[in-house]
């Protein structure tokens, strides 16, 4: 099993996010988007495609767009062939920017991008932890999840959705995660368990398929029990929730 | 007007919320706006509007449209038109060309680009003056307020213009300068700059006389001329910045100077008396180094922008940001950042100061748009970067009015060993190959000059402002991190910052001997720089690396294949001489020695000052709770989280404790990171300034800085035999006798602390004028000083994580103050906010303290300490209500005080080296042992309920923790 983290132009999560890979038992690679671009025939030796979190292009012409145009110019054809195959996908943080950007989720009319990560409510950089609970959703990436505590970290991270298209993507249950409250309730849009107020609570969205997973939160800083904030009042376990989104991963393969 | 095109693109909602939340006005929005220099046919436009927005989130406004897209939003009446002005960096330009010049391939060539911010709004023309002001700073923009409709006419007969930096067509021909001149006419060229051959100056080289008629001799033994570029590089290499030369001065007598005797000194004397030396690399590096594991080395370095944050907070902040990140790069073979710190010391958010630089003109920036400019930048630079930022603090004082601190702090790991060579020994070698990577060379900062916004128009571009760009730099410190390094292929590194290619050069020449530059072969930003300006040009995001020749291809192939710019522009040589050409003519030619050490060395008398005594002020009749809450709220004291939210502090999936402690959310006094996956191991970071305590008595200010940043990494749970400290020392008026004696005392008390905790310092930095002087509202002349403030940074390892502490008590713990507390109220919080006591001033017993350190750290590896903090600002009483806010535990306290002090100096005195513990009942007997003979009192248990109470015979305080929690996370007003 192997996974290509994509890099280059200000993504920076692409250690991390290898390395959580790594543990679950995947072989990887960090690949930059100009030697991907060079070669892309090299996507063949690989099972799932990761962009991981970051700045690229600085946010500048809105979070995700310029590297999505520079994907959508040089390596499109190959990306939506990866997600037609019995492949995985996952964007995290400014990779659910680009995917979102690139239309490859929700992907329900096949055509420009039919979502957009809009600034958050607060106007600000929102650094926090946050709860999120799995919808009624097939992607193997969120099998037997019901809850996960992982942290957020951006300033863009509020999905912009046409309302007719709200509810294809909720008859096609493509709702990946949801803000939930203290309570484990639907946040409702409430600050700071909703950290941008994404409406009904968005966290993360899939394609039709399921493997191909856009989502705001960032399971890799998560991946420890150590990562967890507070954490020495916990009863002590190896591993964070984040490492939930991974082990699924390598079980889709198994 | 030319005929070229705009596209602008209208955010559908977002984008202007926190601008409406601020201005009271929900009728504003914001557009995006792309200046072209050409024409687009409809294809073309079509397209790129395509490329550049997202149509879900954004309209594109046609000259067909507008008018109803914007009507539909509401009736606006003015536009506010913010562009950079001609050379600003526009980073947000240089990716729309990179994704169009990608898409569209061949089928567009030339042309230039400018981005645009454009404000709607209704309102009245005072709403848009005022939101003008706030948005945009005239330095570095221009701003243009039209009626709405002139501006829908100019839309749509395409009125505006791209403005280029358009320099005057000169020719260079070599300078040389004429030194046999009178003393009068000499100290013009040191204060006033160079004269231009129509009797213009071109900006203050700050050379005293004395320093002038030593390049004056050093030019008539080697009898001829100097260019002008060897004066401004002699300039550059003897300036304060670059030299420290008070800190290396003859002072009184104190011949070493205070640095060699007091800092370095102190770091000398600690090796000599420690055996197990994990200091690895000292001051002479961009940082200093320590040993980490036995694998990796750990730096860190901590510098300071503060000038030009006065000027562009957020362009200051940012550049301190990644200028010191590249002081990480630069650090041996090249570290790779993994956290970032940040200290602001400002003026009141909440006041207006009303300063000018000019007799009624030349404004100060108002002190809330500083602050949220400096928050900001470092808030971008970091984000941008991928570096966390956990460690920081903000403390206001009106003394900063003049001049807001900026301390920007990055710590770096590298492995000990790349290809079997020691990483932090570098060495450019004759012949190596001089190469210059990253960003582009502009007029930048060239004499960090100040001049005020009317004498800026589009023929002169910025030279006061640099603005850092964190993607460049990402991208370069990517490819050199990652790819040069680990393969070994180049022989030295440094970073270009203060004085640029002089500086950096200059710097590792000495390791060859010396160099030939070709300044022609410099990649621009524009035509039109002087050979000086090149040579000295502050522009960021660059780095200097010495190549072999055989390496020189594949690494600069290695730079291009990652979007990034390399240029050969010179070697290192053998020969101790500094060679600049220019299309092939000489311009400068000195010795190496004159130009590092041939500066006059200073000679400084420092005498006792008068001891400003705090005024006094009648303590408000008001009960103990009513005052707890009063400091709570202080600024500060009050919770630093909504920095702390908006910098990512988990990037690199390091943090594992993190700014914000406890359930409860409580702003934490060290942060640490685990920075290896495989290895457990942690690095702890603090630091403490007291600029308050330092009129009164310098000395025990800074013995209570370096006490503080110590305590704090005792109480996270590191090693205190891997405890490192970093010294930066802002003054004021360092050419004043009482301001240098200050410093003496300070220092001194540097060298006292530091060997007795046996904490080595290992890099440090000054900024030794920060005053500012010029004018209040009346006209009246006046100079605001900063107080002496002295920032020490601490970074220590942390063996184990179960060694890590944490803030929260469980119910049935009980809380115990190690350590003495005194009436120690004079300069406090509590005498600020609430009144003057008749008290002394915080002085830290070292022996004392260590005994307590030593002893906590005992108890703390047996599992017998709970939960524990450092007291420090508002003392046993702040420090006590934090616990309860972070655990949302109850705490009752019982006072029972000694040393015949009241109730008030009990609770808020700031004595130093005190901890509050707090542990289960069981653990008394074994933490009775170990800390036999050493002070601390048991001060109460954790209850579990939801109250904190502080009680005597009768209830003295008695309030609700969520009540505590609200005050002390309140708003700091005018931000």
């Amino acid at each position: 099993m192997n996974v290509l983290v994509l890099s280059g132009y200000g993504i920076n999560c692409e250690n991390e996010t290898l390395h959580a890979f790594e543990v679950v038992g995947f072989k990887g690679k960090i690949v930059h988007i100009n030697d991907l671009i060079q070669n892309p025939k090299q996507l063949n030796n690989y099972q799932v495609f990761a962009i991981p979190g970051g700045f690229s292009y600085g946010d500048d012409t809105g979070s995700g767009n310029a590297m999505a145009k520079k994907i959508l110019t040089n390596l499109y054809d190959q990306l939506i062939d990866f997600s037609l195959k019995d492949k995985l996908i996952i964007g995290i943080c400014n990779g659910c920017q680009i995917l979102i950007n690139l239309g490859l989720v929700p992907s329900l009319n096949k055509k420009d991008p039919e979502v957009a990560m809009i600034e958050n409510k607060s106007g600000n950089y929102e650094c926090r932890w946050v709860d999120v609970k799995v919808n009624n959703n097939k992607s193997p990436w969120l099998k037997n999840i019901s809850i996960l505590n992982l942290p957020v970290a951006h300033q863009e991270g509020q999905f912009m959705i046409p309302i007719n298209l709200l509810k294809s993507i909720k008859a096609n249950n493509l709702i990946g995660l949801q803000y939930i409250n203290n309570h484990k309730k639907l946040a409702k849009g409430q600050f700071p368990f909703n950290p941008n107020g994404s409406k009904d609570d968005i966290a993360a969205l899939t394609n039709q398929n399921g493997n191909v997973l856009a989502m705001m939160p960032h399971p890799e800083r998560a991946l420890y029990h150590y990562h967890v904030p507070n954490w020495q009042n916990n009863t002590p376990k190896k591993f964070g929730d984040g490492y939930k989104i991974f082990i699924n991963a390598k079980k889709f393969f198994a | 007007m030319t005929n070229t095109i705009q596209i602008l693109s209208i955010e559908k909602t977002g984008k202007e919320s926190s601008l409406q939340k601020e201005h009271n006005n929900k009728s504003i929005k914001i557009i995006d706006g792309y200046f072209f220099s050409r024409n687009l046919d409809d294809q073309k436009f079509t397209k790129i509007s395509k490329l550049i927005s997202n149509d879900v989130s954004q309209t594109i406004l046609t000259k067909k449209n507008i008018n109803k897209v914007l009507s539909s939003y509401c009736n606006f009446n003015w536009v506010v038109e913010i562009k950079f002005l001609p050379g600003v960096t526009d980073n947000i330009a240089t990716t729309v060309k990179e994704i169009i010049k990608d898409n569209l391939k061949s089928s567009f060539k030339s042309f230039e680009l400018g981005s645009t911010k454009i404000i709607l709004i209704k309102g009245r023309k005072e709403d848009i003056t005022k939101i003008s002001k706030n948005e945009a700073n005239p330095l570095i923009q221009t701003i243009k307020i039209y009626p709405f409709k002139q501006y829908l006419n100019n839309f749509k007969k395409n009125q505006f213009k791209i403005e280029k930096v358009k320099l005057p067509k000169k020719k260079y021909s070599k300078k040389e300068i004429n030194l046999d001149i009178s003393d009068y006419n000499l100290s013009l060229i040191g204060k006033l700059g160079i004269e231009e051959n129509d009797k213009s100056r071109r900006g203050t080289l700050g050379l005293d006389l004395k320093s002038i008629k030593t390049i004056r001799n050093y030019f008539s033994t080697i009898k001829r001329k100097p260019t002008d570029v060897e004066i401004e590089t002699l300039a550059q290499t003897w300036s304060e910045h670059c030299k420290h030369k008070i800190f290396s001065a003859k002072i009184d007598d104190i011949q070493e100077g205070i640095f060699k005797k007091y800092i370095k000194g102190a770091t000398e004397k600690i090796i000599q008396l420690r055996k197990d030396n994990f200091c690895v690399s000292l001051f002479t590096d961009n940082a200093g180094g320590i040993e980490f594991n036995k694998d990796w080395i750990i730096c860190h370095k901590v510098e300071t922008h503060n000038t030009p944050s006065a000027l562009d907070p957020f362009g200051g902040a940012i550049t301190g940001i990644v200028g010191v990140n590249r002081d990480c790069l630069g650090f041996g073979k090249g570290a790779k950042p993994i956290a970032n710190t940040y200290a602001y010391y400002l003026a009141d958010p909440n006041k207006k100061y009303q300063l000018y630089r000019q007799k009624n003109k030349d404004p100060m920036l108002p002190a809330n748009f500083i602050a949220k400019g400096i928050i900001s930048g470092v808030r971008v630079g970091g984000n941008c970067s991928g570096i966390p930022t956990p460690q920081g603090n903000v403390y206001f004082d009106d003394r900063f009015a003049g001049k807001p601190l900026v301390f920007c702090g990055t710590v770096g790991i590298i492995p000990k060993k790349i290809k079997g060579k020691l990483s932090h020994k570098k060495k450019a070698n004759p012949g190596d190959i001089i190469l210059m990577a990253g960003g582009r060379v502009g007029k930048d900062g060239i004499h960090g000059a100040t001049f005020s916004s009317e004498e800026l128009d589009p023929n002169s571009p910025v030279s006061a402002v640099q603005i850092g760009d964190p993607i460049t730099q990402k991208k370069m410190s990517d490819v050199i991190i990652r790819e040069l390094r680990d393969e070994n292929l180049y022989s030295s590194i440094t970073d270009n910052g203060a004085g640029g290619l002089s500086s950096s050069i200059g710097e590792m020449a000495k390791e060859s001997g010396g160099f030939i530059v070709n300044l022609e072969k410099v990649p621009l930003k524009y035509n039109g720089l002087y050979p000086w300006e090149i040579w000295v040009s502050e522009s960021q995001e660059r780095m200097t690396l010495a190549v072999r020749p055989a390496n020189v291809k594949k690494v600069i192939n290695r730079f291009n294949a990652r979007g990034v710019e390399a240029t050969i522009i010179g070697k290192f040589i053998k020969k101790e001489k500094a060679i600049v050409k220019y299309n092939k003519t000489e311009i400068l030619n000195l010795d190496m020695e004159f130009l590092h050490e041939g500066y006059p060395k200073l000679n400084l008398k420092t005498s006792f000052p008068k001891i400003k005594k705090e005024k006094k002020k009648i303590i408000k009749k008001s009960s103990l709770i009513v005052k707890l809450h009063k400091l709570l709220s202080s600024p500060n004291i009050v919770s630093k989280e909504f920095i702390a939210t908006q910098y990512d502090h988990e990037v690199q999936a390091t943090s594992i404790i993190k700014p914000l402690q406890g359930e409860g959310r409580v702003f934490g006094n060290a942060t640490a990171i685990k920075p290896l996956f495989d290895d457990e191991k942690s690095i702890a970071l603090s630091q403490a300034a007291y600029p308050q305590y330092a009129e009164t008595n310098p000395y025990d200010m800074a013995g209570c800085s370096i006490d503080t940043a110590y305590k704090n990494l005792i109480v996270s749970g590191a090693n205190s035999k891997k405890i490192a400290i970093l010294d930066n020392f802002c003054w004021c008026s360092s050419d004043e006798p009482d301001r240098l004696y200050q410093l003496k005392e300070a220092a001194k008390a540097c060298y006292d602390y530091a060997v007795a905790y046996q904490t080595p310092f290992i890099s440090g930095k000054d900024s030794m004028f920060n005053d500012f002087k010029g004018f209040d509202k009346t006209g009246k002349s006046v100079k605001i000083s900063i107080p002496p403030t002295l920032l020490i940074s601490s970074i220590g390892v942390v063996d184990k994580i179960s060694h890590l502490t944490k803030m929260t008590p469980d119910d049935g713990d009980i809380l115990l103050v190690l350590g003495n507390t005194l009436n120690e109220l004079q300069d406090s919080v509590y005498s600020k906010i609430i009144g003057y006591e008749k008290s002394k001033n915080p002085v830290v017993n070292s022996k004392d303290a260590l005994r307590t350190y030593r002893n906590f750290e005992k108890a703390n590896k047996l599992g017998i300490i709970n939960s524990a903090i450092g007291i420090d600002l508002g003392g046993i009483g702040i420090a006590v209500t934090k616990l309860a806010i972070a655990s949302k535990k109850g705490l009752t306290i019982d006072l029972k005080l000694k040393n015949k002090i009241s109730v008030d100096q009990f609770l808020f005195s700031e004595s130093q080296s005190r901890i509050l513990v707090s542990m289960k009942k069981n653990k008394l007997a074994n933490f009775k042992k170990i800390f036999k003979g050493s002070d601390y009192t048991i001060i109460g248990k954790c209850t579990g309920l939801d109250v904190v109470e502080f009680k005597d015979n009768r209830k003295i305080i008695r309030g609700k923790i969520s009540d505590f929690a609200k005050s002390y996370k309140q708003n700091i007003k005018g931000l």
